[in-house]
This record gives structure tokens, C-alpha cells and sequence, in this order.
């Protein structure tokens, strides 16, 4: 494996834009990331591409579809999808094919319209002998939330985590937002007007959870030495770990109707293995990490996450925020891109804004939200089915 | 004619119907002793080598782990008729080592106590567009 490097990202900023097309979306982020890098939609020797469920057949094949617009030339093109953790796993499939040596200099790009309010049921063209468990919760009347509040019940219940913190994770999310302009939401929001949103998933409110939004991001990632011809500001993609669950994961996994829960088994595993992964092949571990990017889909991961990925022991991530410690001039900065909580849940885009994030940061071009001497940056993408990209990048 | 209006399971093979007990169809490994719900056509557990597997019926009775208030409806195929209620989701801790994650009814919410036994019963998901009750089950405090 050689040394690999991103040497240009791009994003088409977060939001709701039914007048234009997603293919147009994706080709204005993968310009922006060309443009970045100096270089051209022809130097690229492949496609990494994030396959989206909501568009069906050009969102499946969303890498086709994308070459058509850009211009067919022929390369191969590697369509991606992981649900959720997909925009970490396009990049991480980008990376090891350059690493490998099959290629010099390849694009990773993914675009995303994802539907508004709860996620719907996809159609299912046959029937089996025992419907699939995403089937039965459909029917079940049990949209996402209701997994993730279930898992925070517990731990508000053993760890003494309250409303205000749940509370607090979006006004800390909100402070950073205010200053991206790729957000969707800019406004800073206070405690109350948080806890005063609807309830949705007891003890989930409205703020608590990451709107649904479009979106789309790009990265030109290329051999270091290649990078070096481009760019005096490579940054390095030190570890690229992928994850999926173990068996026994007490978590009430999406989609599940049923879990069999084993001793010592981590909540989250498949996350607690990407990470895992990702720290090994980095060869440093979550002490030498200095800011973070973690999938904010409701104030349950982000209180999840911190711990999982170890940053925090089990049961005492929301002392973070009782000391204000991840929002802008905190000790330990949590999703300094604002997160999902700002930008909104464009499904399989939204690891490529985390990577753009900590691009940004490492090369020190972040303005507003710029982190003092930050040299290593870690990005964790969460998705349904027991799926999870985590990528380390360095200066 | 109007045509009859008729009660109809949210999968087959889930549980025992027609039946006025809940009796959930899950599959127990005989070797390793695991149980999965929904059934499956082979054990799940990694470390298990036999993998022989029989189809059992799961015990009616467990302990609230956790639960929500669904303060939204949800989405389709999901059915609201009328004026949406809240609607509780708990998940219980069966004897056989599972959790089960399900819908409650017969309940008011301030009663709500985690750790508090549970009955499996069979019960009205929604309608669907023809009128028909979709039935599946759900958790009733005991």
C-alpha cells in the first residue's frame, strides 16, 4: 500500500433545490473539487460513486448517470452504496484502489435528494416465505427515530443523561453551523427554543434529530507522490476503516424487530469495528486525534459516538457538554462543519462534507470555524443495516 | 355488494393463524441455543458449527427494557385513519435471551414503568385502503 492524498474537494451546499437536477449538483461539487486540485474531469482514471435508493434506476446507478452529464470517456465506474455510510465508503473504495497502484488519480463523488420528514419504505417487487424485518417494521408503524430513542431511553436512564443535554448537543452543533456557508441552517439556537420543539420520538425533539436534505460532495484523491506535483498542501488519508455488526450487538440495530444480545458485545459495532480499523491502519489511536466529524443523525449518536469511538468512557460523553467542550473554542471541537444538525441528512453525500471539513481544517482554510493547530482529523459515517465508514486524514 | 372485510396477517410464517394467542414462530439452534425472530433458515450465531436448527413458538411474557412515544405518524405503507394518536413502542426482554421490539396497546402512558412484565397479544396494526385489518402484534401491560 502507498501513501494517498486528497488534493481536492468540493460540495454543493445543503438544502432543498427541486428545480435542479441531482446529476447537476453532483457535477458542480466534482468542478469545485477539479478546481481545488487543478485539475481535470479527464485525469481521472475512475469513478467511485455513492448509490442513492430515492431517485431509483439513475440514483442506483448514480455513477452512469454522472458520467453521462460530464462526458462519457470510458473509465470504469464503481457504484457504491452503504446506506448512510456511504459517502466514507466510496472514498475508502477510492483510496485502496490508489493505494494498490491500479490507479493514479481517481474521483470520489456522491449526490443525494433524500426524501422529506421520516424515511419511507422502498417497494419490494416479490414476496418472500417470512417477510424481511424492514418489511415487518414498515407495517409495524416504526420509522427511524423510534430505534434511536429506544437506545437513548436506556442510556438516559443508566447514565443520568437529561433533556438539557439532548438539548445541548444541537445548540453546540448550531454555533458551528452559523459560520459554514455550505450549511442548510445558519440560525444559533438557544436551549429553550430547542426544548420547546415538538416531541417526536419521546425523548427525541424536533432539533434533536438531523433534518433530510440534498445534497452532494466531491474529492480528487491520487497517489502522494502524484499530489505533490498539484499541491504543497496534500492531506494524507492515513486510515480508512469499513465496519459491519458482530453478532450479538445489544443495539436495537436499524431496521430490527428483534435482537439477540451476547455479553461484552459493543453497542454499535459496526461503528466500534470501522473505527477500530480506521485506528490500526493509522497507527494512532483517538488520543492523537484532534477534532472530530461523527454522524449527528439525532443527540443519541452524537452521544453514542464520542464513547464508541473513544473519546469519551462509556456513560460520560455529556459531561463534554456540561463543560461546552465540543462547540466553537471548546477543548475538544465536535463536527466543526456543523454537522448533520445543520446541514441535514443527504444520505449517501453527507461523508464527503465531513471530509471536506477536515480538508478544509488541516490545510487551515476553514475561516470562521478554523481550529488552532489541528493535524489529524477523524470522520465517522453511520448507516442503516449495520453498516460504517471511519477515515482518518492528516497533514 | 360490499365485500367482506377481512382480517388479514402482516406476514406469513411471524405467528400461529388463525389464533387468538400470540404465539410468535421464532427459530431456536439446537446446538448452540440461540433463538432468532423472525424465523431463519439457518443459525446466526458464527461460532455455532451444527447450525440444526427447529422452529419453536416464543413465550408470551417479558420485561420493558425501553420505550418511545411516536408523537408523528408514520409513514406508508403505515395507515393513519382518522385523527393520529401517539402511539408507544416498547422494547422487552423475553425469556429466551431475545429483545423484541413492538408496538403497546391497552395502556395509559403514565403507567408506562421500565421493568414492568409484558404480554405478546394479537392486535389491529392499521387498515388498509380496502378496509381490511392488518394484524400483527404488540406488547400489552400486565
Amino acid at each position: 500500500m502507498r501513501p494517498v492524498a486528497i488534493i481536492g474537494v468540493g460540495l454543493h451546499p445543503w438544502g432543498k433545490f427541486p428545480q435542479k437536477p441531482w446529476t447537476q449538483m453532483a457535477v458542480e461539487a466534482a468542478k469545485m473539487a477539479f478546481q481545488d486540485g487543478g485539475v481535470e474531469w479527464k485525469d481521472m482514471q475512475a469513478l467511485f460513486f455513492g448509490s442513492q435508493m430515492w431517485g431509483g434506476r439513475p440514483g442506483i446507478f448514480g455513477g452512469n448517470s454522472f458520467t453521462e452529464v460530464m462526458g462519457e470517456t470510458g473509465l470504469p465506474v464503481v457504484n457504491v452504496n452503504n446506506a448512510c455510510a456511504t459517502g466514507g465508503s466510496v472514498i475508502r473504495e477510492a483510496f485502496i484502489s490508489v493505494a494498490a497502484g491500479a490507479y493514479d488519480m481517481v474521483l470520489a463523488c456522491a449526490a443525494d435528494k433524500s426524501p422529506e420528514g421520516f424515511f419511507p419504505s422502498l417497494p419490494v417487487y416479490y414476496e418472500e416465505p417470512t417477510p424481511s424485518v424492514d418489511t415487518i417494521r414498515w407495517k409495524m408503524g416504526l420509522p427511524n427515530p423510534v430505534f434511536w430513542a429506544l437506545e437513548l431511553r436506556k442510556r438516559m436512564i443508566r447514565y443520568g443523561v437529561t433533556d438539557v443535554h439532548l438539548a445541548k448537543v444541537k445548540v453546540a452543533m448550531s454555533k458551528w453551523g452559523a459560520l459554514n456557508p455550505f450549511a442548510r441552517y445558519k440560525k444559533v439556537f438557544t436551549l429553550e427554543e430547542v426544548l420547546n420543539s415538538p416531541m417526536v420520538a419521546d425523548p427525541l425533539r424536533l432539533y434533536e434529530i438531523c433534518a433530510t436534505s440534498d445534497g452532494a460532495g466531491a474529492a480528487v484523491i491520487c497517489s502522494l507522490e502524484k499530489a505533490r506535483q498539484y499541491t504543497t498542501k496534500p492531506i494524507l488519508i492515513a486510515g480508512a476503516g469499513l465496519g459491519t455488526g458482530l453478532y450479538g450487538d445489544p443495539t436495537t440495530r436499524l431496521p430490527s424487530i428483534a435482537v439477540t444480545p451476547k455479553p461484552n458485545v459493543p453497542l454499535i459495532s459496526e461503528s466500534f469495528m470501522a473505527a477500530k480499523a480506521a485506528y490500526e491502519q493509522a497507527g494512532i489511536g483517538p488520543e492523537d486525534i484532534d477534532f472530530l466529524e461523527l454522524p449527528d443523525n439525532s443527540s443519541w449518536h452524537f452521544l453514542q459516538y464520542i464513547e464508541t469511538l473513544g473519546f469519551a468512557k462509556e456513560g460520560e460523553s455529556h459531561r463534554l457538554l456540561d463543560e461546552n467542550a465540543t462547540e466553537p473554542g471548546g477543548r475538544f471541537p465536535v463536527c466543526p462543519s456543523g454537522g448533520f444538525s445543520s446541514f441535514g441528512e443527504a444520505t449517501v453525500a453527507q461523508g464527503f462534507m465531513q471530509v471536506a471539513e477536515i480538508v478544509w481544517q488541516l490545510r487551515g482554510e476553514a475561516g470562521p470555524r478554523q481550529i488552532k493547530g489541528v493535524r489529524v482529523g477523524m470522520a465517522e459515517v453511520y448507516g442503516a443495516a449495520g453498516n460504517n465508514a471511519a477515515l482518518i486524514l492528516k497533514k | 355488494m360490499v365485500p367482506e372485510k377481512k382480517q388479514i396477517p402482516i406476514g406469513t410464517g411471524l405467528f400461529v393463524w388463525p389464533s387468538d394467542e400470540a404465539r410468535l414462530i421464532a427459530t431456536r439452534c439446537k446446538s448452540c441455543g440461540d433463538t432468532f425472530f423472525p424465523r431463519t433458515f439457518m443459525c446466526r450465531n458464527p461460532e455455532c458449527k451444527e447450525k440444526a436448527i427447529e422452529e419453536v413458538t416464543l413465550s408470551r411474557k417479558g420485561k420493558l427494557l425501553s420505550y418511545t412515544i411516536l408523537h408523528f405518524p408514520p409513514p406508508p405503507p403505515f395507515i393513519v385513519s382518522g385523527a393520529y394518536e401517539p402511539r408507544a413502542v416498547a422494547e422487552v426482554e423475553m425469556p429466551e435471551g431475545l429483545r423484541l421490539i413492538a408496538p403497546m396497546t391497552q395502556f395509559d402512558f403514565k403507567d408506562i414503568k421500565i421493568g414492568m412484565t409484558m404480554e405478546i397479544v394479537l392486535d389491529s396494526l392499521y387498515r388498509d385502503k380496502e378496509g381490511n385489518e392488518i394484524i400483527g402484534w404488540k406488547f400489552r401491560p400486565l
